[in-house]
């Protein structure tokens, strides 16, 4: 099927895509011109990443045609997607932490070439790739060395190392801090003026309006519409998301926050992190935020004090009385709940059900003396979450890598809820999860506040954190720099402070 | 809810997808048709009753390697474990009362497996590696301990508990009875039991599980224990049968065990299987033997069989995961 004169070069038109009942994709089209950002936007489960997936060659589509520079194509495997040019820089990092980043950018020509490595040559390119793109990173360098910002920059090299004419980015920049998004952003201007088509996938409805040419919107594995971004704004955007208007983004709060700190944390050093001298509190009923650049050392403050990380000096204190976690163990057995910012390696428990990832930490609430499980109580409390969350599923019994990752977190969520947690730490509440979601959780969060818990919640996301937060302290190589009331709370702040300058004056 | 048979079997590719779900049941199910077909003796009371009587002791050794696997890890000692701990029993049941004897036993084999438990779970090492020593230094005690020669049961106990070994309660021999004890409790323990629970989320997720606040080391420690106490349980067993304790007994068996876990579907990455399946796998195991011994198949050709049964069933379970 020729069609040169086509003015589109990849053209997806009425694709469709069941996994055995569940249709994923209905008669979608997705119209990306030569050198655009294309933005395809969607709630979690809109299907986006299936549309995607189809179009590299992971999975193939059940109708419907890709014509790609006039080509009808379909590639049966990434490989295939691959030689066509088509590269995929997916959220999930897919690189060999064992190998040098230069071997991991040019992973697919290794076996593919010569008998003999040119090991010399092959660290020179990825070099000069990587320096093209602004990011100072060793191409010697073994890929587990690296910070999770350097690795996805790594990502984006190997994905445009190779012969591209379609890139696409899944929520490229969720561990990225502001001055490395603007780096990228101007990565992904360039390879534009090349004449590369990017489609590009993310949750920030600002970035989106930065540097998106046009937008399409899935909701519900149908297309909802398509339209250059000069003719919508982000009401509109949102509203072909998630069908309905959207007035509060973040909930408001009237809870009363204790007097008395529940939990308090004096002089904290670590002994194997940079995390040094971190002293805060937290009340009752306070939801204290947590901000600073990546590698800051917010998470690492928050396993240290989980028992998680070994600490070398400091105290901690819970209603009036010092306690020591020297494990997780300990945490938990103090009620101090921790929800990772690394969902899948450290968060749930993928293969298993929702039943058995929610009901993990509350076995003592709904189990004998003996250890024998009530089951009767167990889906009692499990059914109760999954409705008071609002997890998407048909049941119980579903593995929770079946879910989209907004439920996924969610499952991670009613884990530390279902037990009654003292003070929560979570961390990265809504790293990949979709708009409407995330209004779900932040109202959890509140409501677990309104409990009289201490919620401390560390983020990336600027305006999420002031959006949440009745306090947020400001965290700068590896401890706290500053603390900003609600009435100081800007993004100029947040950022003089994470860079380690003093605020304004005027303020 | 979980769904029920009939809405399981009215989905679209319902019947398929039982099939594949349950695989490793409708091979067994498939294989004893094969096995009626082919041999008139098959379906005799004296050949069912001595398949059950081979395969109990591997099957007891194989619920532990299960749990060891369930939890990500595996024990390559229980084989050897078998042979020291029946020389040991054949030698305690010889000095002390039976039961005393049993309990000796059984404790000894719960402090073997804790040796690999300790080094696994607090000092770090790879359980092949530290089952691996294990089972070189049981195998090499086993034949210490005995001088090299099978000790014979020579008292009232062990009399007692030969004939035990080797006769049958209601049709079904009393050491299978045991074995199936086992199984079933097994099952509880892993679905209704925090125990349970707790082994399969470790293997599904060691981090995960370990900032959820569970005591990881405290059960992968455990489990390698059980491992070692349901291989005194297996070594009791065989000597039993056998009226003797011999360092030559349970050569290889770790890998049969891990065998019938594996086409009983349990990943080797841990968190998945059930204790129904490995039943089935070490009857799987057990059938294919038997019918080929039925039918006079020297054990050469048997193993190269075995082989292909074991790739047979891996590669339908991996419809399931699809």
């Amino acid at each position: 099927m020729k069609n040169a004169t086509s003015e589109y070069r990849l053209e997806m038109s009425g694709i469709s895509k069941s996994f055995g009942v569940v249709s994923v994709l209905k008669d979608v089209n997705l119209k990306v011109k030569s050198g655009e950002i294309h933005a395809l936007l969607g709630e979690n489960g809109a299907g986006k990443s299936t549309l995607i997936k189809i179009l590299s060659g992971v999975h193939q589509k059940d109708t419907g045609t890709v014509i790609l520079d006039g080509e009808d194509i379909t590639p049966k495997n990434t490989h295939e997607g691959q030689v066509l040019g088509i590269n995929v820089v997916y959220q999930e990092l897919s690189l060999v932490n064992d190998l040098s980043v230069a071997e991991n950018i040019y992973l697919h020509k290794l076996g593919a070439s010569k008998s003999w490595m040119n090991w010399k040559g092959l660290i020179q390119d990825a070099q000069e790739l990587l320096d093209s793109l602004d990011f100072k990173i060793d191409a010697s360098a073994k890929v587990k060395d690296l910070s999770i910002v350097q690795k996805q920059v790594v990502e984006i090299a190997k994905a445009i190392s190779e012969d591209t004419k379609i890139l696409v980015l899944d929520e490229p920049t969720t561990v990225f801090d502001p001055k490395d998004v603007k780096k990228l952003f101007q990565i992904l201007f360039r390879l534009k003026e090349q004449g590369i088509s990017i489609i590009y996938i993310s949750h920030h409805l600002d970035e989106i309006f930065k540097i998106a040419d046009t937008v399409t919107v899935l909701r519900d594995g149908v297309d909802t519409g398509s339209m250059p971004i000069s003719k919508t704004d982000k009401d509109g955007v949102i509203h072909l998301m998630i069908g309905r208007e959207l007035k509060d983004l973040y909930p408001k709060r009237d809870i009363k926050i204790g007097e008395v700190p529940i939990f308090q944390v004096k002089n904290l050093t670590a002994k194997e992190t940079m995390v040094h001298d971190v002293s805060f509190n937290v009340k009752p009923g306070e939801v204290l935020g947590i901000a600073g650049l990546g590698g800051s050392g917010r998470t690492e403050t928050a396993k240290l004090i989980f028992g998680a990380d070994k600490k070398k000096s400091g105290t901690l204190i819970l209603e009036g009385k010092e306690i020591k976690t020297n494990s997780p163990v300990d945490a938990a057995g103090y009620q101090i709940g921790f929800v990772s910012e690394d969902r899948k390696e450290e968060g749930v428990f993928l293969p298993l059900s929702i039943r058995r990832n929610i009901s993990v930490t509350s076995f003592k609430s709904i189990s004998s003396k003996l250890g024998f499980i009530n089951v009767d109580n167990e889906y009692k409390k499990v059914l109760g979450l999954i409705e008071k969350l609002n997890i998407k599923t048909p049941n119980s019994e579903v593995n929770v890598k079946n879910l989209s990752g907004g439920n996924q977190q969610k499952v991670a969520l009613a884990k530390w809820l279902s037990i009654d947690s003292k003070v929560i730490f979570i961390d990265e509440p809504t790293r990949g999860v979709d708009v409407g979601a995330k209004i779900e959780i932040y109202n959890l969060i509140n409501e677990v506040a309104k409990k009289g818990v201490g919620v401390v919640v560390i983020s990336s996301d600027m305006p999420e954190i002031m959006g949440i937060s009745d306090r947020i302290l400001v965290m700068h190589e590896g401890t706290i720099y500053g603390e900003l009331q609600k009435e100081q709370f800007s993004e100029e702040n947040i950022l003089r402070y994470s860079i380690g300058e003093p605020l304004k004056q005027n303020n | 809810m979980a769904l029920t048979l009939k809405q399981q079997l009215s989905a679209p590719g319902g019947i398929l997808k039982f099939l594949v779900k349950y695989n490793t049941i409708f091979i067994f199910i498939l294989l004893v048709i094969f096995s009626a077909l082919i041999s008139d003796v098959f379906f005799t009371s004296v050949n069912l009753s001595n398949l059950l009587k081979q395969v109990s002791g591997i099957g007891i050794i194989s619920i532990g390697m299960l749990i060891v696997i369930l939890t990500g890890g595996i024990d390559l000692s229980v084989g050897s474990m078998v042979a020291l701990l029946a020389v040991t029993f054949a030698i305690l049941v010889n000095i002390f009362a039976l039961p005393l004897a049993i309990l000796m036993t059984i404790v000894i084999g719960f402090g073997l497996g804790s040796i690999s438990g300790y080094l696994v779970a607090y000092q770090k090492m790879a359980p092949f590696v530290a089952t691996l020593a294990l089972m070189t230094i049981a195998r090499g005690l086993s034949f210490i301990y005995s001088k090299g020669s099978p000790v014979t049961f020579t008292t009232v106990g062990g009399q007692y508990m030969s004939n035990f070994a080797n006769n049958s309660t209601l049709g079904i021999p009393n050491i299978a009875i045991v074995f199936f004890i086992i199984v079933i409790c097994t099952m509880v323990m892993l679905r209704y039991n925090v125990f349970g629970r707790l082994i399969i989320a470790i293997g599904s997720n060691e981090e995960a599980s370990r900032l959820s606040g569970i005591k990881v080391n405290k059960y992968k420690f455990l489990v390698y224990a059980i491992s070692g106490a349901l291989a005194a349980t297996a070594a009791i067993i065989v000597a039993s049968r056998t009226n003797l304790g011999s360092p030559n007994m349970g050569m290889a068996w770790e890998l049969d065990a891990i065998a019938a876990v594996v086409i009983g579907g349990a990943s080797l990455n841990g968190g998945k299987g059930t204790a129904i399946n490995t039943l089935m796998g070490v009857l799987i195991l057990g059938l294919i033997g038997n019918i080929l011994n039925l039918l006079n198949v020297p054990s050469y050709p048997q193993q190269v069989v075995k082989g292909a049964i074991i790739i047979f069933a891996v590669l339908l379970q991996r419809f399931e995961s699809k």
